[in-house]
């Protein structure tokens, strides 16, 4: 086949700035007609603000968008379903509800004469693009009763339908069994047959080997590499995605480990996760790295007690311990900080005092009257310790900046005096100085006695920070791993299924 | 799935037929079809407003002023009619409508550009309209022998021995089914309702559907306000004071999820049937009228209890086993 040279899409010098985060820096991106190429990068490298930016969900601070020579801005998602860029998300775009022909029609029905929907003619299109794609889906089906490889499929026939030159597949394999990838992939060389061009997102290095053109690597929102597939070989891209320097300090106190805490035991929850074995002992810090949505934070929930399991077995200080409900790890001294952290682990509205006082509020009341001096004594003692900048006490919490935010979660938990502090990515969308604030806390939080779970994407915190760390892959555990004999390399290799 | 939801519209209709047959075993003159017609009559407006509360709870709000609309077009026309007695019916129906669109869109207005909450806004339109009404009648009634010859006319108009009132429910019933099933506007809705998110993506301006949904909902509430005062042929401050919420019940009974983008219109019809059978027929067989409403009540938190039964949505996939 004749490869056309033709550049049908240049990004030239993006660049997207969040408070305190540079999430793109002087991104130059260039695809070319009937090319599929692969854009790499590690969890938060940028890849997720770049497809956002072209779908016209971001507007760029820098920098300018090139298509088929001529400049575009891309104001909104409907401009960029306008222009022929279609994108397979991995997060759910569908509508549950509504039935395959309508999820490809969607805001674009074929209408009769009379202006009424053509539900006949609408069928039949449909019918014929599954067909094409040699799909066994009925059109009429609702989306809720699709497999993940078969919504993927009405996706891609919904970007056929808008006549999509550009179509972004964002993890299309992540959940696919491997009869399923085989078919996509021939449905996407077929695409490209099609003379259109696809910006493949994969964490699956063979299959980008296999199946991709092109890539550009992405890394802490900057290009490093970019160039064909044919140049380039699976160690030097791992090197290229995780060889990223130490850059932050991470002030890891040294301390001596001692005996188990907590051990988990055969862990199984249904679609969620299977075989899950570990143990944790006094003053470690134990890493859970692993894709996003790749079951670490189902297992943590399940530990605290949010969501039930259906086996297994846990063991806290050589007794077996029974979680119901999170008031039953609380009280057993095992606390968690959501992810969420604004949804999840404090009350905006509500002030910084009462936010910090919240998990202790039987504690500090006496015939269930709060006691309000106790209650200032442990939040003043909290706030000093963990140095919450606070302008006065009755300050809403949302009020706070992000890292304040997340020391007053912690001073929550802190104030139930907890034994093990499970933390959710907990420096997600903090700026940096907040974040070696956490980190060194955390190393003060160990010293004193405490043990840490951490769940982290980023790399060179759970290098920096662990002492062991586990690696999760779609729900099992692949390995866990010594932190001071292990190489980011492996790390990601692991995480990527390797 | 697809068959399940025809199903539930299937379940609901035998239900009501079953119900119509055990209380024609109680008391064989409800069977009748004089008196299952004035069921039908009596349950017209329920359905028309069901049906236009159906749009706005697709997309995931509430009308709670839909009484109060109501009732202030029907007043407001009724004095109308007090003054102008020569003026034709079609012109009070019209009026009624328009009037009703305005408070409609008001209330789309306050929700969609303002962004005050639909339940905030709607609970205070609420209040306004009802106080409105107080404000241009001087809280003073219009009595049946006020009103003029032309203004009742077409009410007791009967074709094929079924009312005005019902055959202007089935032409609403037919515009709604193909509004909602066979126009862009109405599958968009489905979309909104859905998943907002994804509405976005497919560029769906949403503040737009608001206003239309509220809209809609105020121009059948106007048209339900010239049919309420002309079939009782009186006009006061305490027409149609809560039923609102019999509205809201009939479209949870008929399927209508609050969590937005399911339901039918089909549904939505029998839910309302449903409602109004019940209203009917418990007088009809003697069930004291103290426990009329807690009955009423149980019916529709059993609809609420098996539609989130049926509801419930599974956690994401994550291991492939």
């Amino acid at each position: 086949m004749v490869v056309c040279l033709f550049m049908k899409l240049e990004l030239k010098k993006i660049s997207k700035f969040f408070p305190g985060i540079k999430a793109l820096q002087n991104v130059d991106f260039n695809l070319k007609q009937n090319s599929i190429h692969a854009l790499l990068g590690e969890n938060g490298a940028g890849k997720s603000t770049l497809v956002k930016i072209l779908c016209g969900v971001y507007q760029p601070d820098e920098g300018s968008i090139f298509l088929d020579q001529q400049k575009h801005i891309i104001s909104d998602p409907t401009s960029s379903l306008q222009l022929g860029i279609s994108a397979i998300h991995q997060e759910s775009v569908m509508f549950d509800e509504l039935s395959v022909m309508e999820n490809i029609f969607i805001g674009n029905h074929i209408v009769k004469k009379n202006r009424l929907v053509d539900w006949f003619a609408m069928e039949k299109k449909t019918k014929e693009l599954l067909s094409n794609l040699e799909a066994d889906i009925q059109p009429d089906e609702k989306i809720k009763d699709l497999s993940i490889a078969q919504r993927h499929i009405v996706q891609i026939s919904r970007s056929l339908v808008h006549d999509a030159d550009i179509v972004i597949m964002d993890e299309p394999t992540a959940a696919l069994s491997q009869k399923e990838i085989e078919e996509l992939y021939s449905i996407i060389r077929n695409l490209k047959k099609q003379n259109k061009s696809i910006i493949f997102i994969s964490h699956k290095l063979d299959e980008v080997l296999e199946i991709c053109d092109e890539f550009t690597v992405l890394r802490d929102g900057e290009v490093i590499n970019a160039d064909l597939i044919s140049n380039t070989n699976k160690d030097q891209l791992i090197t290229n995605m995780a060889g990223r320097e130490i850059s932050q300090i991470f002030p890891k106190k040294q301390v001596t480990i001692e005996q188990e805490i907590l051990n988990v035991k055969n862990l199984y929850k249904k679609t969620q996760f299977k075989n899950i074995n570990f143990n944790l002992r006094k003053k470690e810090i134990l890493g859970f790295y692993g894709l996003v949505g790749s079951g670490r934070t189902e297992v943590m929930k399940t530990i605290f007690g949010i969501n039930k399991f259906d086996e297994g077995e846990l063991t806290f200080k050589n007794s077996k311990l029974k979680i119901k409900s999170p008031k039953d790890a609380i009280q057993n001294g095992i606390v968690y900080l959501s992810e969420e952290r604004q949804n999840l682990g404090m009350t905006g509205l509500m002030s910084v005092k009462d936010n910090i006082n919240m998990a202790i509020m039987d504690k500090n009341s006496k015939y269930l009257i709060l006691d309000k001096l106790k209650d200032l004594q442990n939040a003043s003692e909290l706030q000093e310790k963990l140095n919450i900048k606070v302008s006065y006490w009755s300050q809403l919490a949302h009020s706070l900046s992000g890292g304040n935010q997340q020391k007053t979660v912690i001073a929550k938990w802190l104030s139930t005096k907890p034994e093990i502090i499970i933390l959710d990515e907990p420096t997600k969308g903090i700026d940096v100085r907040s974040k070696s604030a956490v980190h060194e806390f955390m190393g003060e939080l160990v010293d004193s006695g405490m043990s840490i779970i951490m769940i982290s994407s980023e790399l060179p915190e759970i290098l920096g920070m662990c002492d062991r760390v586990v690696v999760m892959y779609k729900g099992l555990i692949k390995n866990i791993l010594d932190v001071s004999k292990t190489s980011s390399e492996e790390i990601v290799g692991l995480a990527s299924g390797e | 799935m697809k068959n399940f939801l025809k199903n539930r519209d299937f379940i609901l209709f035998s239900i009501i037929i079953f119900g119509v047959i055990i209380v024609g075993f109680a008391n064989p003159y409800f069977v009748k079809p004089s008196s299952l017609s004035d069921v039908l009559t009596d349950t017209s407006i329920l359905i028309i407003l069901a049906l236009s509360q159906m749009i706005v709870i697709l997309i995931r709000a509430i009308d709670l002023s839909v009484a109060s609309n109501l009732a202030l077009s029907g007043m407001l026309i009724s004095l109308l009619s007090t003054v102008y007695p020569e003026l034709p019916v079609v012109f009070f129906i019209v009026l009624s409508c328009i009037i009703g669109t305005f408070l409609g869109v008001l209330n789309g207005v306050s929700i969609a550009i303002l962004k005050v909450p639909f339940i905030v806004t709607t609970l205070g339109t609420l209040s306004i309209y009802r106080g409105l009404i107080y404000f241009v009648s001087d809280g003073k009634q219009v009595y049946s022998h006020e009103f003029s010859e032309n203004f009742l006319a077409l009410i007791h108009y009967k074709f094929l021995s079924l009312s005005f009132l019902f055959w202007v429910a089935i032409l609403v019933f037919i515009v709604m089914y193909i509004l909602l099933n066979h126009t862009r506007f109405g599958r968009n809705l489905y979309s909104l309702g859905g998943n907002p998110d994804a509405a976005k993506y497919i560029g769906i301006n949403e503040n737009k559907y608001i206003i239309l949904a509220y809209a809609i909902s105020g121009f059948f509430a106007g048209l339900c306000g010239y049919l309420w005062v002309a079939r009782y042929s009186v006009a006061s401050t305490q027409i149609a004071i809560g039923f609102e919420l019999t509205v809201i019940s009939a479209c949870v009974v008929g399927g209508i999820s609050v969590m937005g983008g399911v339901g039918t219109v089909v549904g939505c019809t029998l839910g309302a049937l449903l409602i109004g059978l019940i209203r009917n027929a418990l007088p009809a067989v003697d069930i004291s009228q103290f426990w009329q409403l807690a009955i009423s009540g149980a019916i529709i938190l059993i609809a609420i209890i098996i539609n989130t039964k049926t509801e419930q949505r599974k956690d994401k996939t994550i291991m492939v086993e």
